[in-house]
């Protein structure tokens, strides 16, 4: 290959073969585009390749099931009347979305005061409340779950909304999330404030939280998607199936219908449509909380 | 703090209507979260800790003192010693290939190309799945004669193989199942990092004469290393706690192959029987350890990057 692979900056030779060819000229297509393309399909095919068969699978009818099929001739619900026979998937909708609501409504609430106040009033002991707060990052949150039983339990908690939230409300990474996006506000913004008049709790809400609004909306994403994802905390503190989560309940149809996929397609496809539409949807906000907040 | 609060007002004129000076409110913010965070993880570390030296009685409860039997027992009995090294493959395993494979597909769609939208979206999906729908989603791939993957395979010709009957085949899928649930996230992140590459960099490279593999190798490659890395370590953290992908799929067998470490501790603790709440303990602070030392691990890297660059 010849020169420069930027097509924006072209020598003299190639802007006189410019002019040659028709006017939205494409860059030539070379042999190792092609190798590219060529692998890129292929990965897509691979990785593309659950998506497809979770999707379509569940809406096929169980005959065309049993045949693994591929490409649909017909479509139904049956297999999601099924799925919702075995699992009450209704019920614990509910469950997840309050779960979600109030464990990432939690975390925001606390992670906004605790990242306030380590970031805007000057105060003794600011380094150490961090360093406490932020060495949690570091602790894994299965080695816990039995003291966390036996206190939840002891709580009389068990099955319950708040029994699956409770040990969340606060966590280390939205208030490291958080403490990172406010450093790089003004702090004139904030002494400015102050000195009109302001108490820290309208300073919070009223001036600190809108100016990081990207941050922030950034941080409710990851903990919601946290929260809608949680498994072994759920499937420990729950008994009874309408008061479970769904991802537990997808678990559970596994179990009862390890013999027809078809089934248990259309239970994954349930539980897995919130998050593919914010994947799908809400992309860039999720690239921008990782520009933001993977290393440097 | 008398001088923080000179500094900040010294040069200010006092206000006409600054009445009684408020209760200062700041640093009581932080409580509720100090307050969760030492009931709901300070308080179990510590407990766990102490727990994992104790027995257990006939109902469950925990007696007197045994010292560190638990842990000499874990690291002494060899289907103890099996979880560990199962837990181990199955993270580097899954890891190499999430890694590698997301380093795969975003390097090529650096560059335009037809369809690169596409690509990055389909690219991103796996992210969508949480562990148990991705393991469920995996369950209806490989299930045994009924399976998605084994009716393709009857349809070019060939006999699938006991994907989840066989030790062998069985950690190949947890695998398998946790390398393509862990790729979407691995594709967001480099996704991230390869548009954050600064383009000076990249123009005056090429101006030199580097494309190709050889700009990838000596320039891209060194500046997106930061999120390499992060990756490697977040990813090997949770790939130390896999329970959900091996809970849905093998339930740890067939014959213990795939019994992990978080596996273990949840059949010791709540599978069933009397609870055996010191060695289920004992395996939570081995858990602990080892993610700790990744941790260090990846603070004393981060150090030398900083005090070299």
């Amino acid at each position: 290959m010849t020169v420069t692979t930027t097509p924006t900056r072209p020598t003299v030779t190639e802007a006189t073969a410019a002019a040659r060819r028709p006017r939205r000229s494409r860059p030539p297509l070379r042999a190792r585009d092609m190798v590219r393309w060529f692998w890129l399909v292929a990965l897509t095919v691979v990785i593309g390749f659950p998506v497809y068969v979770t999707l379509l699978t569940g809406l096929l009818p169980p005959q065309d099931v049993a045949h693994g099929t591929l490409l649909p001739t017909r479509l139904t619900l049956d297999n999601f009347r099924e799925a919702l026979r075995n699992v009450p998937f209704g019920q614990q909708y509910v469950v997840s979305v309050l779960v979600t609501a109030l464990q990432t409504g939690g975390q925001l609430l606390t992670s906004s005061l605790a990242a306030y106040a380590l970031v805007f009033p000057r105060w003794r002991g600011r380094a150490v409340a961090f360093a406490v707060i932020v060495a949690t990052l570091a602790i894994p949150g299965e080695s816990l779950v039995i003291p966390n039983y036996e206190l939840v339990t002891g709580l009389g908690l068990r099955d319950s909304l708040l029994g699956i939230t409770l040990p969340f409300l606060a966590a280390g990474y939205p208030v490291f999330l958080l403490r990172q996006a406010f450093l790089t506000l003004p702090r004139e913004v904030w002494e400015a404030a102050r000195l009109d008049g302001c108490g820290d709790l309208r300073c919070l809400f009223l001036v600190v939280l809108p100016m990081a609004r990207p941050q922030v909306t950034a941080a409710t994403l990851w903990s919601a998607l946290a929260a809608w994802n949680g498994y072994f905390w759920p499937l420990l503190i729950t008994d009874s199936p309408d008061r479970r989560t769904v991802q537990v309940g997808i678990s559970q149809l596994v179990n009862a219908e390890s013999t027809s996929p078809g089934v248990i397609y259309a239970g994954t496809t349930l539980v897995l449509l919130p998050t593919l539409l914010l994947v799908i949807v809400g992309q860039r906000f999720l690239l921008r909380g990782l520009a933001r907040t993977s290393p440097r | 703090m008398p001088h923080s609060f000179s500094a900040m007002c010294g040069n200010v004129p006092p206000l006409k209507r600054a009445g009684p000076r408020r209760p200062r409110l700041g640093p009581w913010l932080t409580v509720p979260t100090l307050l969760l965070i030492a009931v709901f993880l300070y308080w179990p570390l510590g407990r766990g800790i102490w727990l994992s030296t104790r027995g257990t009685d006939l109902l469950g409860n925990p007696t007197r003192s045994v010292g560190f039997a638990n842990y000499t027992q874990l690291l002494t009995d060899p289907a103890s010693r099996r979880v560990l090294l199962t837990t181990l493959t199955l993270t580097v395993a899954s890891v190499a290939m999430a890694t590698a494979g997301a380093l795969a597909a975003v390097l090529p769609l650096r560059r335009r190309i037809a369809g690169r939208r596409l690509f990055q979206l389909v690219f991103s999906l796996p992210f969508a799945y949480s562990a148990a729908s991705a393991s469920a989603c995996f369950a209806g791939l490989f299930a045994p004669s009924v399976g998605t993957l084994n009716h393709v395979l009857a349809k070019l010709g060939y006999e699938g193989p006991p994907w989840l009957q066989s030790p062998g085949w069985a950690m190949l899928c947890v695998a398998l199942a946790t390398a393509w649930y862990e790729f979407g996230f691995a594709v967001l992140v480099l996704t991230a990092a390869v548009r954050n590459l600064p383009s000076e960099v990249l123009e005056a490279a090429e101006l030199d004469g580097a494309s190709g593999p050889r700009l990838v190798r000596s320039v891209i490659l060194p500046l997106i290393s930061p999120s390499l890395f992060f990756l490697a370590v977040t990813q090997t953290i949770s790939g130390l706690q896999i329970f959900t992908q091996v809970q849905v799929l093998t339930r740890g067998g067939p014959s213990d192959a795939t019994t992990t470490l978080v596996v273990e501790l949840y059949r010791r603790a709540f599978g069933g029987g009397v609870p055996d709440y010191g060695r289920a303990s004992a395996i939570a602070v081995v858990l602990l350890a080892l993610v700790l030392l990744v941790t260090a691990v990846q603070f004393l890297v981060l150090n030398r990057r900083v005090t070299t660059s």
